[in-house]
């Protein structure tokens, strides 16, 4: 029997949400930037899950496994502090990662390689065409965590009226904010020799991918709503798809109920564009 | 070092320490407790030219570029996060060419901070390499390390000409105390040749060295009392974040550079020759004590954001 308040159908934020949860592991300190309350969610709910010794860090407020009562609009609002059982400062932590500590970084960019390199710092490469927000400390971080989440939830292109797409997912980006598997000038991270491993994940509004043996995005699963043709479509790149590539797993109906009490203002929306937000899910 | 009896004054008196063409570090960071009413005097008293450094950055530098006093900008995320998106008045000013983009990243940044601070040359980190930022910054150098024959960036020393900061309670010899994240302030402070404050409480210094100084008064040049001195950002556990006010800034200054000017700088900043009469025109008493209400529970709290 089902209680009448159970959810029977989950949106589409609620399963990204839980796609970047499953790249969390256990016992290792993670920690979230600003302006990403998908990746907040997803930290909250893998702690709550399979995850309750991770050492969860707050961006921008640098709270130890703060237990706010909801999700704020911004990140470094005392809400998001609530419960911290302590606190970090700001070279504390970025030591704690140069120093190969911090298990796990999330970041995202307006343009992303085939080998997880990233752009959030400025469109066009002689003329400045659009300046973008910064990076803040995804330069860095990018090249000493041990392990990184990409997350983008604007996959998707529309063709302009010639027919042509600004790719969010870019043969090449503008600027590197952010390192992935190679540099511009083709060197890997072994020769670079970064302290990290570099992206093993990107989790999209159209599918999630993993990065091959050679470093580059390989396509792994895809949501029940969409086909490898359209992920193509709106992809700059050619990828690799794995052979056993699946469905990607919904969360289950208790997840959706702790995102949702989690985040009653909706603000994890807002990174979702209308289309994203009208998606539905059935619950098994 | 400042080591004066007293270094109480008005805001004004505060603010004429900024001279043209300074490097500036602001305080605080994204919507929490940024120096504004500093920096709405800074603007008032037409001080231009400004180099700005600093992590992560919202209304504070999109101010500053709104009203042309910036020159170059070495911050390294100026937003308005996922709340409003991307800073109107900083995309002008650096897309137009009037403000000079020299984007840095945390680490760096803080790597550059306690270089001046320790009176080093520079500091070394193993990030950057391979990032667009090395082309950005000729003072980048790398070298290999001569203990495990590695590469090294090396960032030089940065000691930003004044650090302006907004903290909790101050007292007039200049010891500051801050609540709840720091985020660089402590950093920016030691770093700097001249340290700025605005103090939501001038107290007795018994009762500062009670709740406990997070920056010692030798760092600071001067402090002036100004209560709710970050409005339209949060100083907890006075008053959270103005999203309301944040709304009308972040509209007006979408716009473009005009409506900006006409509709904010006019009404807020130059409109109002002190801070008080920049409560009143934000809505006065009643403005104010609804950001107060955070405090009555989640509910309410939650309300402020709706």
């Amino acid at each position: 029997m089902r209680d009448r308040s159970t959810p029977i159908t989950c949106t589409f934020g609620e399963v990204m949400i839980y796609q970047i949860t499953r790249t969390i592991e256990d016992r290792i300190v993670a920690f979230h930037g600003f302006g990403s309350p998908l990746v907040q969610l997803a930290l909250h709910l893998a702690k709550k899950t399979h995850a309750p010794d991770l050492v969860l860090v707050a961006g921008a407020t640098y709270g130890v496994n703060p237990t706010p009562p909801f999700l704020a609009p911004t990140t470094n609002d005392w809400v998001m502090n609530r419960g911290a059982e302590c606190n970090l400062d700001i070279e504390e932590l970025f030591d704690l990662a140069a120093s190969g500590r911090v298990g796990r970084m999330f970041l995202s960019g307006l343009q992303i390689d085939r080998w997880g390199n990233m752009n959030v710092t400025r469109v066009g490469r002689e003329q400045l065409q659009l300046k973008l927000p910064g990076g803040g400390g995804g330069c860095n971080l990018s090249c000493d965590v041990q392990h990184v989440t990409i997350w983008t939830a604007a996959h998707r292109t529309a063709p302009d009226p010639k027919g042509r797409r600004r790719f969010r997912l870019v043969e090449g980006c503008d600027f590197i904010t952010s390192v992935g598997h190679r540099t511009a000038e083709g060197k890997t991270r072994f020769e670079m020799r970064y302290r990290g491993k570099g992206p093993d994940s990107l989790v999209t509004e159209l599918g999630v991918f993993d990065f091959d043996d050679s470093g580059h995005a390989r396509l792994a699963g895809i949501y029940p709503d969409v086909d490898v043709a359209e992920v193509r479509e709106n992809t700059g790149f050619e990828f690799p798809v794995r052979e056993d590539l699946s469905l990607v797993p919904l969360p289950t109906p208790e997840m959706v109920e702790f995102i949702r009490a989690l985040d009653p203002l909706r603000i994890h929306e807002r990174e979702l564009r209308p289309e994203e937000r009208a998606r539905s899910f059935a619950l098994a | 070092m400042y080591t004066q009896a007293d270094k109480r004054c008005d805001l004004p008196s505060l603010v004429a320490h900024v001279r043209e063409g300074d490097c500036v570090a602001i305080g605080g960071g994204l919507s929490w407790r940024e120096p504004m009413a500093a920096l709405r005097e800074l603007v008032r008293q037409q001080i231009k030219g400004l180099k700005l450094v600093g992590s992560a950055h919202g209304i504070d530098v999109d101010l500053l570029c709104g009203a042309g006093a910036v020159a170059v900008s070495a911050e390294s995320y100026v937003g308005f996060e996922q709340d409003f998106g991307m800073a109107p008045n900083y995309r002008r000013a650096c897309e137009s060419g009037a403000v000079e983009v020299r984007d840095s990243c945390c680490y760096t940044l803080v790597q550059q901070l306690r270089a001046a601070i320790a009176g080093l040359p520079f500091m070394p980190i193993r990030s950057v390499r391979g990032t667009g930022f090395m082309h950005i910054d000729p003072d980048y150098k790398t070298m290999l390390c001569p203990f495990t024959g590695e590469e090294l960036v090396l960032v030089p020393a940065l000691e930003p000409d004044v650090a302006i900061l907004h903290a909790h309670y101050g007292d007039a010899h200049g010891n500051l105390h801050i609540e709840g994240p720091p985020v660089a302030d402590i950093l920016f402070a030691k770093a700097s040749k001249k340290v700025i404050a605005t103090v939501e409480k001038l107290v007795p210094p018994e009762q500062l060295t009670e709740v406990g100084v997070t920056i010692p008064y030798f760092y600071v040049t001067a402090l002036a009392e100004v209560a709710y001195g970050a409005h339209p950002t949060a100083c907890y556990p006075f008053y959270a974040y103005d999203r309301r006010h944040t709304a009308e800034y972040y509209r007006v200054a979408s716009d473009g550079g005009e409506p900006f000017r006409d509709l904010y700088l006019q009404p807020y900043v130059y409109g109002c020759p002190s801070h008080a009469e920049y409560l009143e025109a934000i809505g006065g008493a009643e403005a104010l004590d609804r950001l107060a209400s955070w405090k009555e529970g989640s509910r309410p709290w939650m309300d402020l954001y709706a």
